[in-house]
């Protein structure tokens, strides 16, 4: 029989508040069961679990899609104040279960991802602004994505003999260098890949039709070329080994 | 003059957020006395990243040089960002 579980343990494994959950409800985005005399809220515990998997797939579809709509509210950061006060969340969430050195790394790289997506892209989005940004403590996971101009586009600017994207996500994971010039920065990446790679933890990023993963130990960049296209950037930090 | 960075927050991110800090803070530093040292002590900072550490630590390491010290940088998000920027 499938475990049913209360809204308040719910929230605790999804890492989202009891409130959130009952809007999901009432949105039919995520269904209760009513039950007892006083119709209190249960879930089955299937149904989260797949739900936890789907953040991915909800992120990378819509960087994907052609005929993009804003995401849901809850996973939607149109500007970075907004992007600034969930990443918070997010810290005090992880905090409830990981160490500070997690805590602390985890939000920067996240922090830096984000913060990426709107340094390249403001006032220069192709369509929908800002960057879709969720996240599933049970299963260890932080996604972020945003349907920007991607790293070629921006490194271009500086780059012109970059040929693809393969070759742009390597130089901006490898290289101090700015899309922003005449200003001396850009080493967001390159500090992403220095905590992923001396840490339990891993990273996936797409941008145009280049992926990589990385993870702990790793020297090299292992870019591959994908079959989905995405014009802005895709990324899953994972912390699985963290328990 | 003692710098606690975790006046302005403790989850410090952002450029615009540490271009912001760097701004507000001027009218401070340019009352300070000619030769005074500068510590930036980070206790209490839970995240640090390059983008807001290179607006801020990054023009006052180029403003004073060596007459500023940097105290309790053990946080790792710390650590990572100041291995980054060599400042």
């Amino acid at each position: 029989m499938n475990q049913l579980l209360s809204i308040g343990q719910t929230a605790k494994l999804l890492g989202i508040s009891i409130d959130t959950l009952r809007r999901w409800d009432l949105a039919g985005r995520l269904r209760s069961i009513r039950s007892g005399p006083r119709g209190h809220r249960f879930y089955n515990r299937s149904d989260i679990d797949q739900y936890s998997q789907e953040i991915d797939s909800l992120a990378l579809n819509w960087a994907k899609s052609n005929n993009p709509i804003e995401p849901n509210s809850d996973v939607y950061c149109q500007t970075r104040d907004v992007f600034q006060a969930r990443l918070e969340k997010l810290q005090s969430e992880l905090s409830k279960i990981a160490s500070i050195e997690v805590v602390s790394l985890i939000t920067a790289v996240a922090g830096e991802i984000g913060n990426n997506s709107f340094d390249h892209n403001l006032g220069s989005w192709a369509d929908i602004p800002g960057i879709f940004f969720s996240y599933a403590i049970r299963n260890r996971k932080v996604v972020l994505a945003d349907r920007g101009q991607g790293i070629l586009t921006t490194l271009k600017r500086v780059r012109p003999e970059l040929l693809n994207s393969g070759e742009a996500m390597k130089m901006a994971f490898t290289e101090i260098i700015s899309g922003r010039y005449p200003e001396t920065r850009g080493n967001g990446l390159k500090f992403v890949r220095s905590i992923i790679v001396k840490n339990p933890f891993s990273l996936f990023f797409q941008t145009g039709d280049a992926k990589l993963f990385l993870k702990k130990n790793d020297i090299k960049l292992d870019i591959q070329p994908t079959g989905t296209i995405i014009n802005g950037c895709f990324a899953i930090i994972s912390f699985e080994e963290l328990l | 003059m003692n710098i606690e960075l975790k006046k302005f927050g403790t989850t410090l991110v952002s450029r615009p957020a540490g271009k912001e800090a760097w701004l507000a803070f001027q009218p401070v530093l340019n009352s300070m006395s000619s030769g005074e040292k500068i510590t930036v002590d980070f206790n209490g900072v839970v995240v640090l990243t390059p983008s807001w550490a290179d607006e801020f630590l990054t023009p006052l390491r180029q403003k004073f040089k060596e007459k500023v010290a940097l105290i309790n940088t053990s946080n790792p998000s710390v650590q990572a960002t100041l291995s980054i920027l060599e400042v």
